[in-house]
């Protein structure tokens, strides 16, 4: 018996100091750059930099799996690092389910900053039952990158508790610049991409996922964009490259934005559609980087986009290091910037503003905030076809 | 000529048959071939709804994507001759199709995992694959075979295991999950690349490994030792210990081999795709088993053919084309897909009941 119980202590001893090894290494950086003890940095916390303050922020995001999503974790764990934080990463695995039992666990464990990437973008009910959690815990919570309500949805969430903002982009505003960009990219060179002759552009688009609301906005404004564009020189609009098809789009049936279902769609379509029926696909829009990287490579199976004149102009969004080695192979011709390391500099702004006392949207006025909601910070996109 | 002969008896046995037993022949032939017969049906009428369906490039397509699907099939067949099932399939695809393009990202790609490590040879990388999906098969046959848990629980285990190390490989060496790509030229010519082409459409090399993969599993199943037990093991294990079969190494090996044809997926799809995510891989178990399924390896164990799975996978890539080509709105896909698992199985499991 006695044995028994010196086995089970000794087995919590070793997880115990397991934990503490794990704990000890967050707040390290702040131990050496401070060299004073605990107590002193918490008696005058306004300090932001190299302080231990008594902050445990826990960040949720939507799936470690999205690579633009990896790189914001990347930039904001060595933000929060550097600034002596104590964080959690949660991995919500795109469930939403999952990601709300997270934050209940995560308050309960005290933590006192919700940093949440929302698995449902755009959908008041679940935004708002975060908003709930946090405003009963009475702990502020910051929402990122994906929207937590839409357009005619503004300010219902955001409003409804003080303590809470948004830092991400503006939705629409990737698909308008990519729309703008194909554009002006196709009035410039018109007949070299109109290859059949018949003064319309046959063109093919790629979403990412159903119901999102990027996809959503990226699908239609690329498109509607870069009409107006051509109708202001004067040129045809686009025309989907099948003309038969009710949706006018070829979405990633698993809403994972995925290179492997563009391939495969675009292998299908080109074996239907190609030069030699004359219907050629003449243009290939994406709702991200990793289908423009499965439609380049589809392409690149039939002889297309190989460094040489056959060329079809494929478009992307997310500015990914591999999209950016692709322009600069000249196998694609351009993406719209998100910007990951903006993104986590603003976030780690709002959470020293937190860990030091002041107000959650203090000093933000350099930051680009939206319109009509003074609590949602918005990091532009920026227009990138090669360095 | 052995064929011929046979079909002189059947046809003389027909002949024998009275009026009515005639007519229950005709329907039982029916019923037991009703996917075949809706398959022509469907080909025929997106035929002529689109006449571009029946093309050369068109068809090469089908061929390939199917090929591409094929040994992971092949391996999951082989959990699913034992009763069992793989859920881990997937995520190993996943794994080993990003550890293939890492070591094979060529040497002036601006962001290579690698640093300054040459492009490794190509026989190499397959053998790490091999080895690495083979580990993971090993791993959910020694947990069945051991410890007599179903196999569900196993893989659903190594699934997210596989996952977990997947993620932590993508992150790893200041990759910080960025998709990898650009890919060594040699890896992209020797997968996706051609040397032979039917009225100009080159066929991928992809589909020459699928070819070979598909006739030396048939060979195993067929003309081995190893194979027969398989079949034994999956229609009844305790008459095959009895009758001398080891079960234990049996399951495992049957795992094993099911990993290491998810490891050559891995590879394959590395090259096909050329951008390879956390999420490469992702469900790829759920079109493999339905395959199996379609193809008649039964989930009673112990039944199934490899020429069934062959066709398995090429009745769903033939059905998803189809959808395509005839611009049906792409929700339908996932209806009809169910439609046909379910119809495929309800068909396999009456012949098992009637001979009951």
């Amino acid at each position: 018996m006695k044995k028994k119980f010196l086995a089970a202590f000794l087995c919590v001893a070793m997880t115990a100091t397991m934990f503490a090894g794990c704990g000890d290494k967050k707040d390290e950086p702040a131990a050496d750059s401070n060299g004073t003890t605990d107590t002193t940095a918490a008696d005058d916390n306004a300090n932001q930099e190299g302080e231990t303050s008594d902050a445990n922020v826990a960040v949720f995001y939507y799936t470690f799996a999205d690579t633009y999503i990896a790189s914001v974790r990347t930039a904001l764990d060595a933000k929060l690092e550097e600034m002596g934080i104590t964080y959690q990463d949660y991995d919500s695995n795109n469930s939403q389910t999952t990601q709300n039992e997270q934050i209940d666990t995560a308050i309960q464990t005290g933590a006192n900053l919700l940093i949440v990437n929302i698995v449902t973008s755009g959908s008041v009910e679940a935004s708002q039952t975060i908003v709930d959690k946090a405003n009963a815990a009475g702990v502020p919570v910051i929402f990122f990158n994906r929207a937590v309500e839409d357009a005619d949805t503004e300010g219902q969430v955001l409003g409804s508790y003080a303590n809470c903002a948004f830092v991400g982009t503006d939705a629409p505003e990737a698909g308008h610049m990519q729309g703008q960009m194909i554009g002006e990219y196709l009035v410039e060179n018109f007949d070299k991409v109109d290859l059949n002759g018949d003064g319309k552009i046959s063109y093919a688009m790629m979403m990412g996922e159903l119901g999102n609301a990027e996809a959503i906005a990226r699908t239609q404004f690329g498109v509607e964009d870069a009409n107006k564009v051509l109708v202001e020189a004067g040129k045809a609009e686009l025309e989907y490259f099948d003309t038969a098809s009710p949706d006018k789009y070829q979405v990633d049936k698993e809403g994972k934005w995925s290179a492997q279902a563009a391939t495969e769609y675009m292998n299908t379509n080109l074996s239907q559609f190609n030069e030699g029926n004359n219907n050629m696909i003449e243009l290939v829009i994406c709702n991200n980087d990793g289908m423009a990287e499965g439609v380049i490579t589809s392409l690149n199976d039939k002889g297309y986009n190989t460094g040489d004149d056959k060329f079809i102009p494929v478009f992307g969004v997310d500015a990914t290091d591999a999209a950016k080695q692709l322009i600069a192979d000249g196998k694609m011709v351009g993406t719209i910037k998100q910007d990951a390391e903006g993104m986590a500099d603003c976030i780690a702004f709002l959470t020293g503003n937190v860990s030091g006392g002041k107000e959650l949207m203090d000093g933000t006025d350099g930051y680009n905030i939206a319109p009509n909601v003074s609590n949602k910070i918005y990091i532009p996109y920026a227009a990138y076809t090669g360095e | 000529m052995k064929v011929v002969e046979n079909m002189k008896n059947r046809y003389a046995a027909y002949q024998e048959l009275d009026s009515k037993d005639k007519k229950t022949f005709w329907k039982e032939t029916l019923l037991n071939n009703a996917l075949y017969i809706l398959l022509i049906v469907a080909v025929i009428y997106t035929y002529t709804r689109n006449n571009q369906f029946l093309t050369i490039g068109s068809i090469m397509n089908i061929i390939s994507l199917s090929a591409a699907y094929l040994p992971i099939a092949c391996g999951i067949a082989g959990c699913i001759v034992l009763t069992g099932t793989d859920l881990s399939a997937g995520r190993v695809v996943g794994l080993t199709a990003c550890i293939s393009a890492s070591l094979l990202q060529s040497m002036d790609y601006a962001t290579r995992m690698y640093g300054d490590m040459p492009v490794l040879p190509i026989p190499l990388v397959i053998l790490i694959v091999i080895a690495v999906g083979g580990l993971i098969g090993l791993v959910n046959g020694f947990f069945v075979a051991k410890f007599g848990l179903h196999p569900f629980i196993v893989t659903l285990a190594t699934q997210l295991i596989t996952y977990g190390l997947l993620m932590m490989y993508i992150m790893s060496n200041g990759n910080n999950g960025q998709p990898l790509s650009g890919l060594d030229s040699s890896f992209k010519s020797f997968v996706t690349g051609s040397f032979v082409g039917i009225g100009g459409v080159p066929i991928p090399n992809y589909v020459w490994y699928a070819v070979i993969i598909v006739i030396l599993m048939w060979f195993v199943w067929n003309k081995t030792t190893f194979g027969k037990n398989m079949f034994a093991v999956g229609s009844n294990p305790e008459a095959a210990n009895v009758s001398g079969v080891n079960v234990m190494r049996t399951t495992i090996l049957v795992h094993t081999l099911a990993g290491a044809m998810y490891g050559i997926t891995g590879f394959i799809e590395s090259a096909r795709i050329g951008s390879n995510s956390a999420g490469t891989g992702l469900n790829y178990e759920c079109d493999a088993i339905a395959a199996c399924v379609i193809g008649g390896v039964s989930f009673v164990g112990g039944t199934g053919k490899i020429s069934g799975v062959v066709l398995g996978i090429f009745i769903l890539r033939i059905i998803f084309g189809a959808l395509i080509f005839l611009s049906i709105d792409q929700n339908w896909q996932f209806v009809i897909k169910g439609l046909i698992i379910l119809v495929a199985c309800a068909i396999d499991m009456r012949k098992y009941l009637v001979r009951k």
